[in-house]
Order: C-alpha cells, then structure tokens, then sequence
C-alpha cells in the first residue's frame, strides 16, 4: 500500500516536471507572473488585518476620522489587488496558450510521422482525443496551473504568518484542524484519480465507437443493425455514466468535508478566542480578524485540492500524452543521410523479409512472414508488373518501397543507395502512388490534385488532366476545379475519385511511378485512356505496377508472379507463356473465359 | 433559450431525483446561513462575559463565572459544528440526487442522438462532417448536463441563501444593508456582460476546436496519401495554422475570464470595506453591536459565491441553449427517405420480398452538385434473375443499385419491388432482403467474425465460415494466427484489398438475401477468385436476384440480361449474346478485352 502510494508520487513529480519544462520558453513570463500573483497574496490577507486594526483602534475607541482614513487605505489596496489578479490570470492564460500550442503542435507531427503500422493497430478516434482533448486537459496545468499553486501555497504561509503576529495561540488552534484536512484532500485525490483515468477511458470509448460508426453508418443502415448497434452503444454509454457517477460520489463527500472542517476551526476560534477575551488577552477585532482568516485560511486548500482535480485529470492526460510521445514508433531517420545526387530510378528488392509483427525473429521460419526473400532489380526506365493471387505480397512491396514499414531482414536499394539511408521526404517525393483505396480530403478538386503544394500550377493540372483524359469529366462538374468534393469525396463516383487520384500522382512528376491495383475499378475505355496516358508518362520513368488484369501488365519489360510472399516466376511476358508455369496458368484461365463467351 | 424547452420531459422522468434534490439543497441552505446569527451571539456574549468576569474577580464566584463562561462559548461552537453537519449532510445529498440526474439525462440524451443519427440517411452525411457529428455527441451534450445539473443546483441554493441572508440583513439594519448592497447593481450589470462576451467568445472557441477535431481527423484517416507524397510538413504547418487560430480565440475568451474574477472580488471586498465604515460609524452610536459587524461580514463572504454562481449559471444556460440548438438540429433532423410506407400499409417481414425489382422511367439529380445522374431509366429484373450494369465512370450505375436499398429514393418515375412502389415497402423489410456489396469497402475495427456476422446476427460459426467459404476467403482466415478471432485494424488496413472486398461479400452473403447487390465487388480480387465467387453465386442462380456492377466481361456475361448505362442513360440492353450481335458499346467492350487476349496469345 504504501509503496504503491510512493510510487505514484513519484511518478506524480516525474510527471509534473515534464509538464511544466513546456513553459520554460517562456520563463521571463512566468517570473512576471509569480510576481504578481505573489503580490496580490500577501495584499489578500492584509486586509483582514487592517480591518481589525479599523475595529480595535478605530471603532471600539470611537474615533470617526480614524476610521475615515483606514477606510480609504483599504480600498486602494482592494484596488491594487484587483488589477494584479487581472493581470495574473491574463498573464497565466497567455503562458499556457503558448505552451498549449507548442505541445499540441508536438503531439499532431509526432502522431503524423509514425509509421502505419501504428495506424494500422489504433483506432482513429483515439489518436484524435490525444491532439484535442488529452492536450486540452493539460491547459489547466499550463495556464493557471502552476502559479495559482505557488500564488495558493504563498497565501496560506501569509496567512498564517498575519495570525501568529495577531495572536499565537488563537492561531494554533485555528490551524489545529488542518490535518484532518490535509487528510482529508488527499484521500480525495486517491479516489478522485483513479476515478478520472476511467472516465477518460470511457469517453475515448465513446469518441471511438462514434467516429467509427458514423463513417460506417450506411454500413450500419444496410445491414438492419440499428438496433444492435444501439445496443452496443448503450452499453459503452451506460459504462461512461458509470465512471462519472462514482466521481460525482467522491465530490459530493469532498466539497461538504471541507466545509465542516472550515467551520470546526470557526467554531473554535469563538470559543477558544472568547475564554482569551475574558484573560484580556485578545480584542474584538483581532476575534473578527480571526473569523476571516479561518474562512480565507481554507481557500487557498480548497483551490489547492481543486488544482489537484484538474491535476488529476491532466496527469491522466499527460501520462497518455507522454506515452505517445515516448514509444516511437516512427521510422527513424538516418542522422547524416547518403547522397542521391542523381535521381535515375534503379529499384532493388535484395532478400527482403518481411512481417506485420515487428517482433518476427528472422531465425525463425514458421513466422507469419507476408514477404520471403524476395529480390528483384528494376532498371532505369524500365517497367515492373507484379501479378499473382490475393494476399500474395504484391501491396506490400509497394509499401515497403516507400518506407511505410520497416523490413526485418534484407535491403532495399534506390539508385544502389539503400532506403534506410536517406531521408524519407526526398524518397517519396521521388515516388508517385496511386493506391486502389482513393482517399480525398474535404476541399475542391483542385486541393486535392495539388494537396495544397503551391509549387503546382494551374498549367501544370490541366496538362496532367488532358494527358489522361479527365478535363471532361472534370469539366461536367458545376464548378469545375473548384467543386468542393466534400468529407471523403463522397459527392463522386469511385472511377471519378480514382481518376483525380491519377491527376494526383501525374502532376507531382515523380521519377518513379507505382500503382497499385489502380487501374482496376476504370472502365476499359477510361482504362484505354489512362493506359495511353501512362504508357507517355512510364517512358523515362520506373514504374511499379499491380494489375489484377494481365492485359495491363503485358507491355511491362518485366513481370514478377508472387504467391504466397515468394517470387515463383519471373520475365517477359513471352518468356512466361513460355516457360509454362503459374503465369502461364492465370494467362491461360483468362484467355479460356473470354473464349468461351 | 427556446432549445432547452425539450429537456423539460427529462426533468419530469427523473423528478423522483430532482424534488428530493432540490429540498436537500433548499435544507443545505438554511443550514449555512443560520451559522453567522450564531456567531453574532457568541461575539456579542463576549464583552458581556467580561463584564461579568470583572466584576466577579477574586470573589468565590469567579471560578463559577468561568465555568458558565466556557460551557455558554463551547455550546456556541457546538451549535456552529451541528449546523455544519446538517449542511454537508444535505449538500451531498443533493449532489448525489441532481447531479447523478444530470448523468442519466446525459446518458438519455445520447442514446436518443444516437438513435437518430442511425435513422439519417445518407445525404444528411454528406452535408455534416464526422468530426462535427462527434462533437455535438460528446461536448455539446456535456454543455447541456452541465445546465442541468449543476446549473439548477447553484440557482436554488444561491436563490435561498440571498433571500434569507437579505431578509436578516434588513432586519438588523436597513441603513447598513443598503450601503452593503451598493456594490451589487454593478456586479449583476458586469455579469450580465461578462457572460455574454463568454458566450460570444467560446461559441467561436468551440467552432474552431471543431475545424481542429475534423482536420485532424482527415489527416490521420488519409495518412497514407500524406505519406506517399511526403506532404506532412505541410499538413503540420496547416494544422500550426489551426491551433494557432486555436489559441488567438482562447485568448480572447481568457481576456473576458481574467477580468472577470478581479472585478468580481473587489466589489465583494467593497462591500466587505463598507460593512466596516458605515458599521463602525453606526456602532460607535449604539445602533448596532460589533457582532453585527461579523455577521455581516460571513454573510457577505456567504453571498459571493452564490452570486459568482449565478454569473457562471447565465453562461451555462447560453452555452447550454446553444449546444442544444446544434443537437435539435439532428434530433428534428427528418430522414429524406422516410421508412415508414407512405400509401397502402404493406405489413409484411423479410421472407415476403421476392425479389422482382423494376426501374420505371427513373431519374436521379444529386442534391448536392445538381448533377443528373439517372435519366427515364426503365428495366425490369423478374424475381430469380440477374440484371448486370456496365458502362463508364459516372455514367449512373452505382446511383441505380444504391436506390434498391432505398439509400437513395428516385426523383423521377417509379421503382418497384415485386411490383409494388418501394416506398410502399417497410424500409426494413426491404433492406432485411438484400445483400449489398458496396464499391468502397468499410469494415469495423472488430474480429474477422464479428465483420462477418454483422450481416446476419443471430449467425452461428457454422454460418460464418460457411459465408466465408462461399466468398473464397476462408483459406486466407485460416492463414491469420488468431483465424477468425484476428482484429482487423481501424479500416481493416491490414487486410489487402481484395481480402477487404471478399470479407464484404461475406458479409452480404450470411444474410442469405433475396437480393444480391454486387457495386464493382470484385475489383480488387484477382480473376481466379473472381471466378471461383461467380461460381458459387451461380448455385443460387434461379432462387436469387442478383444486381451486379463491373467492369469486366467475364464478371457480367452470365447475366440474364445486360445493360449499358451512359450519362445516366439506357443505351444498349440485352444478353451477352445479343449484345454482342449489336456491335455497340457492348460488343466494343468485349472485342477489345478479346482481342487483347487474342493478339498477345498469337504472339
């Protein structure tokens, strides 16, 4: 028990140190900030003081003037304290906005250059409540955060020090109920933590299933399974409830505790303060500055335990956040990145291995490997056709090639300049992709040829959409260039959205080209189009391509058959024929269809 | 703040909590402003145990004196303590009564949204992006609890404690309780602003963390394109534009909030200051006593945070109407295709759909771009057969299967199932008696199983891997280590392609449906497997009615009949054989991918 409570302690600090090593940048702030909010602590607990010196010295003795002149200090420093605080809390925000900003900016790049396999295992909705909400929960900390705690802490030792100066004994009983206090919150923080983390686990619960089922509605809709689905979700729901109904819990006894401990000391302070009285030890006004302080005394450690409520929830946060940010999972860059003066296009698989579990030991042969040893060597200019059955490896060569996974034994070489060793941008910017699932980004069609590079221009789209035919199509659209195709294209048809994909890839001009499956799902007279278009496009390019159909992969200079993650053949297209194997086989299985028709 | 008018029935479902609630914090209220009458007494006790003390000093009586001194000053703390106690007692009594209503009004509220957003149809999709969807599930809906509970909680409570504090106030002193109150117009006119700029400012607040939601949300989803053509940094620097924009409006709210607090505080210290100067004046007269002057003073430290409570209760109650306004959006949201039947009152289950289907002279406008996609398109498929659509890229095909399943309803002429207008149909009976294939494959971040099932819920493993078996995906699932039980990522991205597609089928495949749609389903598989799917549908062929869309001859000219969409139109129709007789786009289709074969086999 008490080791676990040490450990998070630990893990506290540990925790709060990182949080607040992102306001460093903007330490001289933080300094004006604390002196502000220093000043208007030790101006807060002042008063008290002055009105019992107003009511001893002033009142009691009946001296009009006097009390005149004590009410006129008094409402300057009230004046004062005012603005400092005004100019605190704006000070307070302004550093944690920035912090916020920095950190959050940090967390979108981090999650962005992770390599898919990341992706590939986490559900959307839960990347997005770490750049949105988990940051969000932080801006507390990093805003007011730490300096209404130091402002807090400060104001409890001011007050305490304006007691024992008035009275030590009336001040000793006063501060005597602070333990069960003290116990009091940190009992409360205990429960009220753990209590936070599930509920931020059921609110990215709910964030997920929504995202995923408002994408898949239709899916949902199709198939008659609102009512599971309901079901489903009233369930995550009814868990999320759950989790806040047992914070409201430990709320509903915290906030009254703390009240009660506030009026014990009340209590106490008339009748331990009375006694003193009839001794002629303590006045009236120092009984009434009592009062107060009993009352401001307690402040300070209710906001205190506050600031720990949105601690709790932000260290929740933050140890996700850090999470993220610790395990990268990236691809990691090589620190001083080879050469590649000339971009020419030699492609080279030499023995790759490959799996989606990382963890894979290349000694073992039983592993899931999705890529056996696998080399093949593209030349210059010249064309690559990988044909084969479903789950062959073919994607995943081209995956490979642009570094969205590493591989686990073997090299991939560019221009004998192996992947691994140069930066990622200059790869892919030498690469042109067309994936066979087309992705659009809400915006125009315009946006989503160019991705937003103001490098492209206008010259530059319409000759990429003439070269392949698509001006017409485009054209047909009411506003043309500017049609917004809004959330996921989802205003066009699949060959529309596949064909602007195509445009994508045409106008980033990419010494290498690969296509994946893309040709597929164009009708044959687009196809015909399209094929043209490349055939101009591929001369003096590399090209990769995976086509289903083998009329698209016949005028490749070399085709590569995979089965199962092993190249089984490979060749020309007449050497295959020739040579009677699995090509052959699909060839052949291809040629009867038609002929029986 | 018409809005909110709607939660008044989820008030009423849960009044068995918010009547008791509201009494608890009524009671918790009295109970806190009856402590400063007590200290009062006990501080005006004081000079009169002095008094007494003096006078009794060094006479036998002193120690008496003493002893009832501290018994009366011990009975006043432990008055003090007992009406603590009684109000922590009824202030977490409330809270555990209106604030756990508050959850289950949530929790209602979102279960009601999520119904609705079930019933929506497509083009309400179209027109609301996911991120914001999602938004006003969770945020707008906790602004909305937050009116609930806790803003009704402090109403009622700071209601109570200002009414009786006054009332005592004016009691003891009329002339000082006016003095007292003279700050407060100025609180209530600065609240009264002040909440509004917070309102104003954090409605734009929470747009632009809505851009922020949906931006990062499209950039992770596209990931990929991102990657492939290496624009992240300029992605991250748009998402710097973003968060940017982020904090210049959080700033500008935190500008209203800081001000806020200070101005708030020191007109509480005001009037703290006043009670002092016109109660010491009054007391140096006799008019009151000095523990008048302590009492005055917690009850104004006992109104501050009721009256901050009611700044920050208006905001609530803004923010609160205008979240709901965005969720009255969906929920008087109506579905464009409305599922119940319009004319006639057809009752009839799934197993009643036989399957005849016949466009009649139907055409479609998109909505959204005004762009005509159908146009007087007329066929009929007899229960049993199998209709096949070819054409070019946006020549209408999906637009027709889509309107089977009514996930579009027609513009124009009529669309019939076994006969009768489908709009007649219940939605569900009509939709319970397909299997649609859909061109973009969508799977849930679920196992392979349950992605199977989906179709068919009360399915047993039996039925699921026979749907599997059918859609030649069982021997890649039993290549999977964890086999059927294998997660499929987020998109099922680790899936290739034509397992996504073949895991599709299966899921139309288990519902065992009347109607089969196949939208351009096998594009990503490769021919061998598209033969081997064909093979098995053709075991169903004369007891099922298959609508199927591609691209490939071998996929279609097994059809019963065949026609040519272009530009929305009917252009050819008819068997492969006749089709091919017509020498039109058909027959063109056909001869170049033959001819194809044909050259390169003479090679």
């Amino acid at each position: 028990m008490s080791d676990q409570k040490k450990q998070n302690a630990g893990l506290d600090t540990r925790l709060l140190r990182r949080i607040v090593s992102y306001l460093m940048p903007y330490k001289g702030w933080v300094l004006l900030a604390f002196t502000t909010v220093m000043t208007a602590a030790y101006l807060g607990p002042l008063i008290p003081k002055l009105v019992q010196i107003t009511i001893d010295q002033e009142i009691v003795e009946g001296d009009l003037e006097g009390l005149q002149r004590m009410i006129m200090i008094l409402f300057a420093i009230l004046a004062a304290e005012g603005l400092l605080s005004f100019v605190n809390a704006y000070l307070t925000q302004w550093i944690g906005q920035q912090a916020i900003f920095d950190l959050r900016t940090k967390v979108y790049r981090h999650v962005q250059r992770r390599s898919l396999r990341f992706f590939d295992t986490r559900p959307i909705g839960q990347l997005i409540t770490r750049v949105t909400s988990d940051v969000e929960s932080l801006s507390q900390v990093l805003s007011a955060g730490v300096v209404t705690i130091l402002g807090d802490l400060f104001k409890l030792i001011f007050i305490a020090w304006f007691m024992f100066s008035l009275d030590w004994q009336l001040a000793l009983v006063t501060i005597s109920v602070m333990p069960i206090m003290i116990y009091a919150t940190f009992w409360f923080k205990r429960k009220v933590r753990d209590a936070y983390r599930d509920t931020r686990k059921q609110v990215a619960r709910l964030n997920s299933f929504l995202q995923e089922h408002v994408t898949g509605m239709r899916i949902v809709q199709l198939f008659g399974r609102e009512a599971e689905e309901l079901r489903r979700f009233d369930g995550i729901n009814d868990d999320h409830r759950q989790a806040h109904l047992k914070t409201i819990f430990y709320f509903a006894l915290f906030w009254p505790m703390v009240d009660i401990v506030a009026t014990i000391a009340l209590g106490l302070v008339l009748w331990y303060g009375g006694i003193s009285a009839m001794a002629g030890g303590v006045t009236i006004g120092v009984l009434i500055a009592f009062i107060q302080y009993a009352r401001q005394f307690f402040e300070p450690i209710r906001n205190l335990s506050d600031q720990f409520n949105t601690l709790q929830s932000a260290m929740a946060g933050a140890e996700r956040i850090f999470g993220l940010l610790d395990t990268d999972m990236a691809i990691t860059e090589v620190e001083t990145p080879a050469a590649w003066a000339e971009v020419k296009g030699h492609i080279e698989f030499r023995n790759v291995w490959f799996s989606y579990d990382p963890e894979t030991d290349p000694e073992e042969d039983e592993a899931d490997w999705i890529l056996r040893d696998v080399s093949f060597v593209v030349k210059p200019g010249e064309s690559l056709a990988i044909v084969g059955a479903t789950g062959a490896g073919k994607t995943t060569i081209i995956n490979l090639l642009l570094r969205f996974y590493e591989i686990q034994k073997g090299s991939i070489l560019v221009d004998g300049i192996d992947i691994t060793k140069l930066p990622l941008e200059t790869l892919r910017d030498n690469i042109g992709l067309v994936l066979q699932d087309v992705f659009l980004f809400s915006g125009t069609v315009r946006d989503n040829v160019t991705l937003r590079n103001p490098s492209i221009n206008e010259a530059d789209i319409r000759l990429a959409a003439d070269a392949i035919n698509a001006t017409p199509f485009i054209e047909r659209l009411p506003e043309g260039y500017d049609q917004d195709v809004r959330e996921r294209g989802m205003t066009l048809s699949h060959g529309q959205r596949q064909l602007i994909s195509f445009l994508r890839a045409l106008v980033y001009d990419p010494r290498i080209l690969v296509l994946d499956e893309a040709t597929s799902s164009v009708d044959t007279e687009t196809e015909e189009v399209i094929q043209q278009a490349l055939e101009t496009l591929m001369s003096g390019r590399t090209s990769i391509a995976i086509a289903h159909r083998l009329s698209t992969v016949q005028h490749a200079d070399q085709i590569l058959v995979m089965h199962r993650g092993v190249v089984r053949e490979r060749g020309s297209h007449q050497e295959l024929i020739a040579s009677d194997g699995l090509y052959r086989r699909l060839y052949e299985l291809q040629y009867k269809e038609q002929e029986a028709a | 703040m018409h809005s909110l008018r709607r939660l008044n029935v989820y008030y009423w479902r849960y009044k068995h909590l918010f009547i008791p609630g509201l009494l608890c914090a009524v009671a918790s209220a009295v109970f806190s402003i009856t402590v400063p009458m007590v200290v009062r007494q006990a501080i005006d006790s004081i000079p009169r145990f002095v008094t007494t003390y003096r006078a009794f000093e060094g006479t036998p009586l002193e120690s008496y004196v003493y002893a009832d001194a501290f018994a009366s000053l011990a009975t006043f703390g432990a008055i003090i303590l007992v009406l603590s106690l009684g109000s922590g007692l009824f202030s977490f009594l409330m809270r555990q009564t209106v604030v756990v209503a508050s959850r289950h009004i949530e929790f209602d509220l979102r279960n009601r949204l999520y119904h609705q957003l079930q019933t929506l149809s497509h083009d309400f999709y179209l027109q609301h992006a996911t991120g914001d969807l999602i938004t006003r599930a969770t945020s707008d809906i906790e602004h909305v609890r937050r009116y609930i509970g806790p803003a009704i909680m402090y109403t009622t409570r700071a209601v109570v404690v200002i009414i009786i504090a006054l009332s005592v106030m004016f009691w003891i002193s009329p002339k000082l309780t006016w003095f007292t109150l003279i700050p407060m117009p100025f609180l209530a006119i600065s609240v009264f602003f002040v909440a509004r700029m917070v309102h104003n400012r954090s409605d734009e607040l929470q747009a632009q963390y809505s851009d922020l939601t949906s931006r990062v949300q499209e950039a992770l989803s596209g990931i990929r394109v991102l990657k492939a053509y290496a624009r992240e940094e300029s992605e991250a620097e748009a998402f710097d534009g973003e968060s940017s924009e982020y904090r210049y409006r959080s700033l500008r709210l935190a500008m209203v909030e800081a001000a806020w607090r200070p101005v708030f505080v020191t007109l509480v210290g005001a009037s703290t200051v006043i009670v002092v100067w016109v109660g010491g004046s009054l007391a140096m007269t006799g008019e009151i006593t000095i523990g008048n002057i302590a009492e005055y003073i917690i009850y104004v430290a006992l109104m501050t945070w009721p009256v901050a409570a009611m700044g920050f209760v208006i905001t609530m109650v803004q923010r609160a109407a205008a979240s709901m306004t965005r969720l009255n959006e969906i929920l008087d949201a109506r579905p464009s295709i409305d599922p119940s039947p319009e004319k006639g009152t057809l009752q009839l289950d799934s197993t009643a759909v036989e399957g005849r289907i016949t466009f009649k002279g139907v055409g479609f406008v998109h909505p959204n771009s005004g762009v005509r996609a159908l146009n007087d398109v007329s066929v009929d498929v007899p229960a049993g057969t199998t209709l096949a659509i070819v054409g070019r890229t946006g020549s209408g095909k999906t637009t027709m299967v889509e309107m089977i399943p009514r996930l579009l309803d027609v513009d124009e002429g009529v669309l019939e199932i076994d006969g009768r207008d489908i709009r007649e149909w219940p939605l569900e009976s009509i939709r319970s008696a397909i299997g649609y294939v859909p061109q973009d494959v969508f799977l849930f971040s679920d196992t392979v199983a349950n992605n199977i099932s989906f179709g068919r819920m009360e399915a047993v493993t039996e039925d699921v891997h026979a749907a599997a078996s059918e859609a030649d995906l069982l021997e890649n699932i039993e290549q999977f280590r964890e086999g059927f039980e294998t997660l499929v990522g987020e998109r099922g991205i680790t899936l290739s392609g034509g397992q996504k597609q073949r895991a599709s089928i299966a899921r139309a495949l288990i519902r065992k449906p009347q109607i089969l749609i196949l939208d351009d389903a096998l594009s990503a598989v490769d021919v061998n497997t598209e033969r081997t799917i064909l093979g098995h549908l053709r075991e169903h062929f004369g007891k099922r009615t298959v609508v199927i869309v591609s691209h490939r001859i071998s996929a279609v000219q097994d059809a019963d009949q065949i026609i040519v969409l272009n530009e929305g139109g009917i252009i050819e129709r008819g068997t492969h054989d006749q089709l091919v007789e017509q020498h039109g786009f058909y027959a063109s289709l056909h001869h170049k991918q033959q001819l194809e074969q044909e050259v390169e086999a003479f090679e």
